[in-house]
């Protein structure tokens, strides 16, 4: 991407969103800006509020409180069908009576496009999206990426300034799955579009987005790149729902240099805090350090947070090798190591030594 | 199951099929016989009983009168039925329960009390036995049939579909009817069949809504009341075949529709 986050507009206004249904409040005070031609990741378990927002951009749902704005309108009381935005449902929705070029044609129609100019966009589609050959094919006789492929091509038909997809390759084998996120991403990039995903797949999140938003229980959790998720989560669920983490819980003692100690079972360990406010002493913290920045060691090295343990598991995945490492007398002290296969070989004793950079243990707050 | 049950079983189905077909297969015989009396021993062949009955302008005129009436409250029956479906169908209300009993009711009231209540009721809102009486009273008979059979089809509609249709710009009135409605044409063409039989062949409600014109059955029973005649066996054995071709017609369509639409 040419151009920083700064210089776009904003595409869509979510002003303080309240949805409840019944006694639940599904989401609670959402505040956010869309920008235009970005790939916005919404993720977390379910009900955390994710599809009712996507519903909600839609249409489909009318927010309690709070306003809707797309394009600069004001559309929180607009029906579905007086919006500029499409979705991409997560069963496809594909009509069943109709061909693929009527079902793109769909929307078309309905916005009073003439003939011409229908056979011109449907035309430039199915070349896009590789439907050629399908034009005349009839949803059920298509195979699963192939109607992923033409709910795109419908929902993008009729040029929306949103395009929202509810988890769209949920039905989908997982070897395809990997190469579809690669080309919905492409498509993403090439069209320039805004594209609004909502997903509970963590990976598939990471994989795409320019931008991701974990929600928890209604509420934002986290907002920021992929890298910022990963490495700097700013809480405990957003650490363990991205990624495998090991999370160390202690007390702190203080501050030296910048970093931050933590007493960990009665061992010195050094960390960074996120985003500048640096816990006071005595506070108990949870810290975040993922499996790859672990150094393993075979004799004590002369870095921070040297650490020695013993090894309880050995897993083979293949490519790489993880180890539990016991770290002192406590049975859940355990620390998850990956290292490259070949290399395990290197560390068949049962003692070794631990170590990481301060830098890469996140400590969150509580 | 044992042999003995197995050969019992066929036994039983045997004598079920004879007593279904053989009937049948007597009235079809007896519309050839060269004879104006109805029984055995069978002489002679012929097929002026045939030809009569079809250059028999009475018996045209009541057929199409038939036809006619069959046609006017299948297309009535399907539209209040499918708008009582979609109506119960997807919203939850209080009483929901009743409403649809109610809707069924005239499916299981015995033909010859609902006859003699629609009877009062036209008279009473100045309707004239005739044509109308009977295309009303055949359309509240059919109602639930298509309601229930139509229900059925659209509890098998995802919710996306409709969804979408509103997503890519149709207000409720166009999604209706370029997604909901297509999706029931299965539904709708089995109905729309069982209907016309039904009323085809509805000889109670005909005769007490009816006016001086009789329908097919009404003349068939006028006819049985001065004689039997091979006559009657020939215009039933139309009756009998035309009503097979459509009924096997509608059934091999629905399930050609069925492997194509689902």
């Amino acid at each position: 991407m040419g151009y920083s986050a700064n210089d776009r507009q904003a595409v869509v206004r979510l002003d303080r969103i309240t949805k409840r249904f019944g006694e639940v409040t599904a989401i609670d005070c959402l505040d956010m800006e869309i920008m235009a031609g970005e790939f916005i990741t919404f993720l977390g378990p379910s009900g955390c509020g994710k599809s009712t927002t996507l519903r909600i951009l839609g249409g489909f749902e009318r927010p309690d409180e709070g306003r809707v704005v797309v394009g600069g309108q004001d559309v929180t009381r607009l029906p579905p069908n007086k919006r500029d935005v499409n979705m991409v449902f997560q069963d496809y929705a594909l009509f069943p009576h109709m061909t693929v070029a009527q079902n793109i044609a769909f929307g078309l129609e309905l916005k009073g496009r003439t003939r011409g100019e229908i056979d011109k966009r449907i035309g430039e589609l199915v070349d896009f999206l590789h439907l050629s050959a399908l034009r005349e094919r009839t949803p059920d006789q298509l195979s699963g990426g192939q109607r992923q492929r033409v709910a795109l091509a419908r929902a993008l038909a009729p040029d929306p300034k949103l395009l929202l997809l509810d988890e769209p390759l949920g039905a989908l084998d997982a070897k395809l799955r990997g190469q579809v996120q690669v080309e919905l991403k492409d498509i993403q990039k090439s069209t320039g579009k805004t594209f609004f995903f909502v997903t509970h797949d963590q990976e598939e999140a990471l994989t795409m987005s320019d931008r991701i938003v974990v929600m928890n229980a209604g509420k934002v959790e986290q907002d920021g790149t992929p890298e910022d998720l990963y490495f700097r989560p700013k809480s405990r669920f957003v650490a363990e729902f991205i990624g495998e983490t090991n999370l160390i819980e202690g007390t702190v003692r203080g501050s030296d240099n910048g970093a931050i100690v933590i007493d960990w079972n009665g061992l010195e360990v050094r960390g960074a805090a996120q985003q500048g406010s640096v816990p006071a002493a005595g506070q108990s913290v949870v810290a975040s350090l993922r499996l790859e920045n672990v150094l393993c060691h075979a004799e004590k090295p002369e870095q921070p947070n040297a650490v020695s343990g013993r090894v309880v598991h050995r897993i083979f995945k293949g490519s790489r090798m993880a180890l539990d490492i016991r770290v002192g007398e406590r049975e859940d002290a355990v620390i998850k190591v990956y290292m490259d296969a070949n290399e395990a070989g290197r560390f068949a004793q049962e003692h070794l030594w631990i170590s990481w950079d301060p830098q890469r243990l996140s400590v969150l707050h509580g | 199951m044992t042999r003995h049950t197995r050969i019992l079983m066929s036994v039983i189905y045997w004598a079920f099929i004879v007593y279904l077909f053989v009937p049948l297969v007597l009235m079809v015989v007896m519309g050839f016989k060269d004879s104006k009396f109805i029984g055995f021993p069978i002489r002679g062949w012929t097929t002026e009983w045939y030809s009569g009955v079809m250059q028999d302008a009475e018996v045209m005129g009541v057929f199409a009168y038939s036809m006619a009436i069959a046609l006017a409250s299948t297309f009535l029956s399907l539209v209040i039925g499918t708008w009582v479906a979609c109506f119960l169908g997807p919203y939850k209300f209080r009483g929901k329960l009743i409403v649809f009993a109610v809707t069924c009711l005239p499916a299981v009231i015995p033909g010859i009390i609902s006859a003699i209540a629609l009877r009062i009721f036209a008279r009473g809102i100045d309707i004239e036995p005739g044509m109308l009486a009977i295309i009303l009273g055949h359309t509240v008979h059919n109602v639930p049939f298509v309601a229930l059979v139509v229900m059925a089809r659209l509890s098998t509609l995802p919710r996306s579909h409709i969804e979408a249709a509103r997503d890519l710009g149709a207000d409720a009135i166009v999604a209706f009817f370029r997604v909901t409605l297509p999706y029931l044409r299965p539904a709708l063409i089995g109905a729309g069949i069982f209907c016309m039989l039904l009323s085809f062949d509805d000889f109670v409600r005909a005769y007490f809504l009816g006016g001086y014109d009789p329908t097919l059955p009404v003349l068939i029973f006028a006819k049985l009341r001065s004689g039997m005649s091979p006559e009657i066996n020939a215009i039933a054995t139309v009756v009998l075949v035309l009503t097979a071709a459509l009924g096997l017609w509608a059934e091999r369509s629905m399930r050609r529709l069925n492997k194509g639409a689902s």
